[in-house]
């Protein structure tokens, strides 16, 4: 029974606690479940510890004087705590970062190329950008001018092709709709979906538009203070009415002094 | 001012400034890829000109095959300090990576002395000192041979900025944290930009070798090297060549000019009156990036 569960998730995260520079701990035991092929939200105010989930299941938390001081994290079966951030990608785990940060100096058919995993050729290559500019088309047609011209949404696009190119069995995105149109929003997400049911790339969505976010995925989970003090199906949260009153009534402020209320709640939802 | 003297002063300016762009392009490609200014690339310089001696006048090799060699010795050194030194530092403040460079430099200068002495030697590359005439305008060979080389390196350098390999450093260059993210080893990148800007350092170390012999001053080569780089803008290898062609072109003709009027000495103030009017005036070179600010 538990195997069949395993082999049902492509990515499992068991209480894990991060701590960053040895001292702040910044999630206090998260547990994040992925079923292959699935779309998962991961929802929560500034300063949760949503970016910090991502970073310790892709590696990056290295980079950050982070690291994961209990628990671990399982990836089709095996355990990658130890992995390193490059052999992650790798294996099929890949992270679009926060504030799409692609590379400003390079065109956006170089930003693809940087990607490639190595060993791919020319072809494959080839092949590949070809298929994120069908899905992309705003990107094809400024293939070659610099990535730091683009406008935030093209340059958003270009963050998830990039990643892409790297051929992820699991894509995790931070915030892609930070700072955009709401259409756009929908244009990307849309996208997503349709990346997620042609490709079979399992999502992990990081995000504070919850409305957004609850539309395209079948599952989220709410994290406040470091802790996961909700999870669902999308439906359910969507009903919810503190997710109503607090992430769906037009995107004010969260008020810290609810968490107490929401782990309460998680007892008769679960 | 006689016109055919002057266009011979500046052409040799010119020249002698590609001599210092050779250098500069071994700053180019490690500011790139770290956001520092290598201090150590003057002793890097010096260590690959005694490389080649080591393995031609020592060692009995011919120079076709030390150079070569030295070359591949040299990229296997910056390779190790990426390894052995850097890595450690990842994520430090970047002044802690300069002072390590300057340690370096120290490093390597005591290195040489304690094994070969203080004594300048000289490489014999074999170009001939006769006067070459263009029309009515000397050059000197050995300057006409270096600034091919630099011109040469300018070239590759350009086209290995194409490849993919070339891609996925100018993406490390741009962002350490995006390029770790689509799995780009950032240690790897960084360890080859050190692997070839001490390529570069065998190149210019035997020109500069030859022309004023291979002793601890080759690494005070630093001094002209990063007024150019800083010139050019430091991330920039069209920007090294072109601000080593400017500086060398100002410091022989406004020294031909200034020398008489102050008796001498004036090659310095113009190299640190260029260098301290960039800074002051246009930090970011000619052709840098404007919005370089990683920590
Ligand atoms: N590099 C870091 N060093 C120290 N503390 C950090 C670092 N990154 C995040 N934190 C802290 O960890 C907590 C969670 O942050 P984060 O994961 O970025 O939240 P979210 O993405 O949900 O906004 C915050 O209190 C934040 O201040
Ligand atoms: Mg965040």
């Amino acid at each position: 029974m538990q195997e069949k569960v395993e082999a049902q998730n492509i990515l499992s995260m068991n209480s894990v606690e991060v701590l960053y520079d040895n001292v702040m701990l910044a999630i206090k035991g998260v547990s994040v479940q992925v079923p292959t092929g699935e779309m998962i939200a991961l929802l929560g105010s500034n300063g949760a510890g949503k970016s910090t989930t991502l970073k310790a299941i892709s590696g990056l938390l290295k980079a950050e004087r982070g690291r994961i001081s209990r628990g671990e994290i399982t990836f089709q079966g095996t355990d990658i705590t130890e992995v390193l951030a490059q052999n992650r990608v790798g294996m099929g785990i890949c992270h679009v970062i926060e504030g799409r940060r692609v590379f400003e100096h390079l065109t956006p058919d170089e930003n693809l190329t940087a990607a490639a995993p190595r060993g791919m050729s020319r072809s494959a290559l080839n092949a590949e950008k070809e298929k994120i500019y069908d899905y992309f088309p705003r990107l094809a047609e400024r293939r070659n001018s610099q990535a730091g011209y683009l406008s935030g949404g093209e340059q958003q696009m270009l963050a998830i092709g990039r990643a892409l190119v790297t051929q992820p069995k699991l894509l995790m995105l931070d915030e892609p709709s930070l700072g955009l149109a709401p259409f756009l929003v929908e244009e990307i997400f849309g996208i997503l979906q349709k990346i997620n049911q042609e490709e079979g790339v399992s999502v992990l969505l990081v995000e504070q538009n919850a409305l957004a976010a609850l539309e395209i995925v079948s599952q989220g989970y709410l994290i406040e203070n470091g802790r996961v003090v909700m999870h669902g199906t999308a439906e359910a949260l969507k009903s919810n009415s503190d997710i109503q009153e607090f992430y769906l009534g037009g995107g004010e402020e969260t008020d810290f002094h609810n968490v107490k209320h929401y782990s309460r709640r998680k007892r008769w939802l679960s | 001012m006689d016109w055919v003297f002057l266009s011979e002063l500046a052409i040799n300016g010119a020249l002698t400034g590609l001599l210092y762009s050779l250098f500069a392009i071994g700053l180019v490609l490690i500011y790139k890829a770290s956001s520092v200014p290598n201090l150590s690339q003057g002793g890097l310089t010096m260590v690959g000109a005694y490389v080649v001696l080591a393995l031609s006048h020592d060692a009995g090799l011919p120079l076709w095959l030390a150079i070569p060699l030295a070359a591949v010795i040299m990229f296997g050194l910056g390779f190790g300090i990426e390894r052995v030194a850097l890595r450690r530092l990842a994520g430090r403040p970047v002044v802690m990576i300069l002072m390590l460079t300057l340690g370096l430099d120290i490093f390597l200068r005591g290195t040489t002395l304690a094994i070969w002495g203080g004594t300048s030697r000289s490489v014999d590359l074999g170009v001939s000192y006769e006067p070459l005439f263009l029309g009515d305008i000397f050059v000197s060979r050995i300057h006409l041979v270096g600034a091919g080389v630099a011109l040469a390196l300018f070239v590759a350098f350009m086209l290995f900025f194409r490849t993919r390999t070339g891609i996925k450093l100018r993406a490390i260059a741009d962002d350490y944290m995006a390029s770790w993210s689509v799995g780009i080893s950032v240690e790897r990148g960084v360890g080859l930009s050190w692997a070839l800007a001490s390529v570069v350092a065998v190149a210019a170390g035997v020109i500069w070798g030859e022309i004023q012999g291979v002793d601890q001053a080759l690494s005070l080569l630093l001094l002209k090297g990063l007024t150019v780089a800083v010139l050019g803008g430091l991330d920039s290898i069209l920007g090294a060549v072109i601000a080593g062609i400017i500086l060398g072109v100002v410091e022989n003709v406004g020294a031909d000019l200034l020398d008489p009027l102050v008796g001498g000495g004036s090659r310095e103030l113009i190299v640190a009156a260029v260098l301290i009017l960039t800074v002051m005036i246009r930090p970011h070179g000619l052709f840098g990036r404007h919005d370089i600010e990683r920590v």
